[in-house]
């Protein structure tokens, strides 16, 4: 437990668990996953799989940037998934992580769904549909702001040109 | 469009949500991820929050939130996965509603007192044999400790009881009969003995 003593002490005083994490960010981790697939099944095993590798990583890497390394960790086991099988997308279990944000709209998002491959798709969802910032999606997918900004608007680009 | 069922929709979420929860903690647990869980129960001396581990009870504390310093000491003896698990602590929660009815007079539930010192087990250790409607004094339960001259500090070892009620230290008093200190306040002990006793104890009483 030594790292997670360094974790626990460095700066911030309030004891965070793995229990806070859950309540927190379970039901954004579990809708994100869903709005990915677009698949009830495969959600609730990327939010197992996820809460899973973040229990047995703990701690998190940086305090302060939890939710960027759980949407990290789901992202990751999303591309993993996308490689072993190809999906079809179920516009009802789509419909239930039905975007809240304006300027999104469930038609976006199956397009997204559709035509986008997995790095991009998970770029337009982080950004325009879960709403994080672009630090925190850079974070999320492991690459410069540049880089997320880029792919946020080539998604976007595509997702436009889908809907025509 | 989208607004229609959209209630729902969330609501069918929340269903498949709560599964995937369900099945998330069984995945951890055999995996060897160790969980303590906990729930807060209403009581008349106000909300507790209760966890319970693999071991046992191992905190109930006056409050709707436990204080930094206990789940410090949960965090460090069964790591980060504390979490929220009503059912677990279900049967603690019932023998306290049985207590705070007048219906029990000992718990039967385990009780957990990893990542103490020593001497504070000793201390909780003696303070759990003081039955139900007796009291004793901080010398008294030093010595029965072990300790005899160290009855500050087992009025501090009691102070930190992380386990109030189940090991009763509201049974524990200054050797000159007056109250002492209590971690939930000295109403929340005056309360304890009264419903224990039908009276509380009067200074001098109990020298």
């Amino acid at each position: 437990m030594e790292t997670a003593a360094a974790f626990y002490t460095s700066g911030m005083t309030e004891l965070l668990t793995f229990g806070d994490l859950l309540s927190r960010h379970e039901r954004e981790i579990f809708v994100y996953a869903l709005r990915l697939t677009g698949d009830r099944d495969d959600a609730d095993d990327i939010y197992q799989e996820t809460f899973l590798a973040a229990f047995k990583g703990w701690p998190p890497p940086r305090r302060g940037q939890e939710r960027a390394w759980l949407y990290r960790i789901a992202t990751n086991k999303v591309i993993d998934r996308a490689r072993r099988a190809k999906r079809l997308v179920r516009m009802d279990d789509l419909r239930l992580a039905a975007p809240e944000r304006d300027g999104v709209s469930l038609a976006d998002l199956g397009a997204a769904v559709k035509v986008l491959p997995e790095g991009q798709r998970a770029a337009f969802v982080l950004r325009k549909v879960q709403g994080l910032d672009y630090a925190d999606v850079a974070r999320a997918l492991e690459c410069s702001e540049e880089a997320a900004r880029s792919r946020v608007a080539e998604a976007m680009k595509k997702v436009r040109e889908a809907m025509k | 469009m989208i607004g229609d069922g959209k209630g729902g929709a969330a609501a069918t979420t929340e269903v498949l949500m709560t599964d995937a929860r369900e099945r998330l903690l069984v995945r951890a647990r055999r995996d060897g991820l160790e969980t303590v869980g906990y729930r807060v129960v209403d009581s008349p001396l106000g909300p507790l929050w209760i966890a319970v581990g693999p071991k046992g009870v191992l905190t109930i504390h006056y409050g709707a939130e436990p204080s930094q310093g206990e789940l410090a000491r949960i965090v460090r003896t069964y790591g980060p996965g504390v979490l929220p698990d009503p059912r677990r602590a279900d049967p603690v929660a019932r023998e306290l509603d049985q207590y705070f009815n007048g219906r029990r007079r000992a718990f039967d539930v385990a009780f957990d007192l990893a990542g103490l010192t020593d001497f504070q087990r000793r201390i909780l250790a003696a303070t759990a044999r003081v039955p139900f409607g007796d009291v004793s004094t901080y010398a008294k339960v030093a010595a029965r400790a072990g300790s005899e001259k160290a009855s500050r500090a087992a009025g501090q070892a009691l102070g930190a009881n992380p386990i109030p009620i189940v090991v009763p230290c509201h049974r524990i008093l200054a050797s000159d009969g007056t109250m002492g200190g209590y971690s939930g306040g000295l109403d929340a002990k005056r309360v304890l003995l009264r419903l224990e006793r039908g009276s509380v104890p009067k200074a001098t009483q109990y020298r």
